[in-house]
């Protein structure tokens, strides 16, 4: 069913052969950081502007099958705004769109450990507010999870929580362990990459170009 | 019977893929929650001139050891449209296969006009350019005797598409052992940077290296 018409839906079998993924290595450069951010709450540096919903402190670290932290890893940090709408090119002039909030960033961590900043998301389309993360190391290619709140009502009925046994949604619910000076709550997870406890990851990798 | 995705293969990578390869299955996404798991990424850093030309440290600073060639190509999405203003970091070792990088402990020379370190972004065709100090291969595991070939680190971030991958080079030493080769399989070609001329320009060789990448409207694997 090959299509002529652009608008029409293009036939899987007509896609070009993905450039494969490849590790990014132990030697990532850990100078461009200083373009990436782990405040999601000032949208600009320098500025009064904040974003809309209550605000989050996330602290996490992965860890490998020796217990020891992923070190030298890029982490990737994605979520929706407070009302639980994605920024993206799409939605970019929507008015449900926070012009303070952008929802992506990125960190490379020198220990296996990482404080995000940010704020709740919202709970839209049925989603419990969970924040996307991206692992790039040394070792393997891409590993990708989402990260809960624990004691959100909305965590009961989330079809990603849903689509894994119990033993395993805990693995991916963030506990509270106190708040900060201004009050911010403190979420903590560990993210286990392999071995006992393991942590469970997606597979967000299209049909094509994949094979086993 | 639960639907599960890939099981990730342990190594044979670098350092740590047996410590950091999960030893379970993927996950399979439910549809409801596809687009949560498509990070966009709006902000680019700011680029100054001249981050595309890694062969000296300023203009007028010596050429750094070695051949300088040219790396460039076009990023299109699967369905053939150019990725646009995306940002494209580059990032190899040296002439000599030393990086700069602080975690870098192989015993070659640095090569003090050499950092290793570019990034740009892409035209309105989605195409780039680099000129890079052609690599050297280097002995990424001492204790097992395991060389890396020669190879160009790629990070690609724009809207909804996001690759990092390694450019590769045509029947180049270490090729046929590098185990990253060994896991692509049949679609190592994929990888690999094709030679041209370049009779007009300051360099010695070029290659080309055209990259699909993973659009927003990908079909997932179920």
């Amino acid at each position: 069913m090959v299509k002529n018409n652009m608008n029409d839906t293009i036939n899987p079998t007509n896609r070009l052969p993905l450039t494969n993924e490849d590790t990014v290595g132990p030697y990532y450069p850990i100078c461009y950081d200083h373009d990436d951010r782990m405040d999601l709450t000032k949208s600009i540096v320098g500025q009064q502007f904040e974003p809309k919903g209550d605000k989050i402190i996330l602290r996490g670290r992965y860890i490998d099958k020796n217990g020891d932290g992923a070190h030298g890893a890029l982490i990737e940090f994605w979520q929706a705004n407070a009302q639980g709408v994605f920024r993206t090119e799409d939605t970019e002039s929507s008015p449900e769109i926070d012009p303070h909030f952008d929802g992506y960033t990125r960190y490379r961590t020198v220990t296996g450990d990482f404080e995000l900043k940010t704020i709740k998301s919202g709970t839209q389309l049925g989603r419990a507010p969970n924040i996307t993360l991206t692992l790039f190391s040394d070792g393997i290619s891409r590993l990708v999870t989402q990260v809960f709140f624990e004691n959100e009502i909305s965590n009961e009925t989330d079809p990603v929580l849903m689509s894994l046994p119990q033993d395993k949604r805990d693995k991916l619910i963030a506990r509270l362990v106190g708040e900060d000076d201004d009050n911010i709550p403190i979420y903590d997870i560990e993210i286990i990459l392999a071995g006992e406890g393991e942590t469970p990851f997606f597979d967000d990798f299209l049909a094509l170009g994949w094979r086993d | 019977m639960e639907k599960l995705g890939r099981k990730l293969r342990i190594g044979p990578t670098d350092n740590t893929s047996y410590e950091r390869t999960p030893r379970e299955n993927l996950r399979i996404i439910p549809p409801a929650a596809r687009d949560s798991f498509l990070p966009y990424s709006r902000v680019q850093p700011g680029i100054r001139l001249g981050e595309n030309d890694l062969t000296r440290l300023a203009p007028d600073l010596p050429r750094a050891d070695g051949d300088a060639i040219e790396m460039s190509g076009q990023i299109l999405d699967d369905t053939g449209q150019p990725l646009r203003h995306a940002l494209v970091e580059i990032w190899n070792a040296n002439k000599y296969g030393k990086y700069a990088h602080d975690l870098d402990g192989y015993s070659a020379p640095l090569d003090p006009n050499f950092i290793g370190l570019g990034r740009m972004l892409t035209d309105e065709e989605g195409r780039y350019k680099f000129w890079t100090i052609d690599p050297g291969c280097y002995l990424a595991r001492p204790d097992i005797n395991r060389w890396r070939p020669k190879h160009i680190h790629l990070s690609i971030r724009g809207g909804a598409s996001r690759l990092i991958t390694q450019m590769y080079f045509k029947d180049a030493e270490h090729n046929d052992t590098d185990p990253m080769r060994i896991v692509m399989g049949d679609d190592f070609h994929l990888n690999i940077g094709k030679q041209y001329e370049t009779p007009n320009i300051d360099v010695e060789r070029g290659y080309k290296f055209d990259i699909v990448i993973r659009g927003k409207d990908s079909t997932f694997f179920e």
